[in-house]
């Protein structure tokens, strides 16, 4: 699923579609910072995480790991100077360098909500598809797929369990 | 206390459904499993592959890139005058005729960016939300960017440690009688 988005946003870099790849991550960068500060203090920083990535777009800048890497790291590094009481509204360095495998930031997280449910069943894919990337109700998901709610939340509950597996609380 | 996993998915959910869910909300819920919730959160939001922007949302980054307040945007792409907000949110809070140039001032004051729009009450956040055609959420996530500053009067960098927009001082100005109705409304927290 990535794959299909980050071609999208190596055309929008090619273009300078620079209006259209920040909207495109507008959610994303908002819910992470409100999740990482849990008060309002995270639409501030979320306004400089879009500073940055348009500085950096503004100047030209072209990346080595897809778009997607930038704004996650772009969000991490400026959370982390906020907690740290930092100035978030400067310019990243000129050199920063999100392949660098010195960089103190690599640690991205590569994984892919596709690979991480690979190994569930397909009849719970197709859940995760309705419920997460459509947004329907349970109701909803049961109807479309005859099947009894009760089995949607069985579903629902094993991706859960993933996902937590993942963040260690599982 | 709410469960997580019925928390996690409530929200993920919303998301789906391009709602701008407010995440703090849903992490206060699970209440001390909040640290929990907030982890699932956000390893969700990096796996997860990023929607297509809708196409309020690419307009308001046009006008933000461009150096434009996003709120003056959204109201004159709904044909409205300032004016018409001002009587508005007037109407709305049953204000007194007097107590008008205070709401002008303060509006005046959000849509330069120099008001938190996360600090207005929730009631004038909605009624603005209402009448701009927008997300609330929208209203809270784009604010004016710092213009850039020519060379010629460009501000030293330790200027700037108090924030970009405020790097520029306003010029001085009689202080102006404050209305407490008014300021509850637009800077309630």
């Amino acid at each position: 699923m990535h794959d299909a988005r980050d071609a999208e946003d190596a055309l929008l870099l090619e273009r300078g579609d620079h209006e259209t790849l920040i909207a495109a991550y507008k959610d994303v960068v908002v819910q992470r910072c409100l999740v990482g500060t849990r008060d309002e203090s995270g639409y501030d920083v979320a306004q400089n995480v879009f500073l940055r990535l348009w500085q950096e777009l503004r100047r030209g800048k072209r990346y080595t790991v897809p778009y997607r890497v930038v704004v996650h790291k772009v969000v991490d590094w400026t959370l982390k100077e906020h907690f740290a009481g930092g100035r978030t509204e400067l310019p990243l360095p000129e050199g920063w360098d999100p392949a660098d495998p010195v960089d103190p930031y690599t640690d991205v997280d590569d994984s892919d909500l596709d690979a991480l449910w690979a190994d569930l069943p397909a009849g719970d894919r197709d859940v995760l598809d309705l419920r997460y990337m459509h947004g329907l109700e349970i109701s909803e998901i049961a109807t479309r797929l005859a099947k009894e709610p009760n089995a949607v939340h069985q579903a629902l509950h094993r991706a859960h369990a993933k996902l937590r597996r993942m963040t260690g609380d599982g | 206390m709410a469960d997580v996993a019925d928390l996690f998915d409530d929200w993920a959910a919303a998301l789906a459904r391009g709602e701008q869910p407010d995440p703090v909300a849903f992490i206060r819920a699970a209440g001390d499993r909040g640290d929990e919730l907030a982890r699932l959160m956000d390893r969700y939001l990096r796996t997860r592959p990023r929607p297509d922007p809708d196409p309020e949302t690419v307009e308001l980054a046009r006008a933000w890139i461009a150096g434009e307040a996003p709120l003056v945007r959204l109201r004159v792409r709904h044909g409205l005058r300032h004016d018409d907000v001002v009587d508005a949110v007037m109407t709305e809070f049953a204000l007194e005729p007097g107590q008008r140039p205070a709401v002008k001032r303060y509006y005046h004051r959000l849509e330069a960016g120099q008001l938190d729009p996360s600090r207005l009450a929730r009631p004038l956040l909605d009624l603005l939300a209402r009448m701009l055609g927008a997300q609330a959420g929208s209203i809270l996530a784009w604010r004016p960017r710092p213009l850039d500053v020519a060379p010629a009067f460009r501000v030293p960098l330790d200027a700037l440690a108090e924030g970009p927009r405020t790097a520029l001082a306003p010029p001085a100005r009689e202080p102006e009688e404050d209305d407490e109705q008014v300021r509850a409304l637009f800077i309630a927290r």
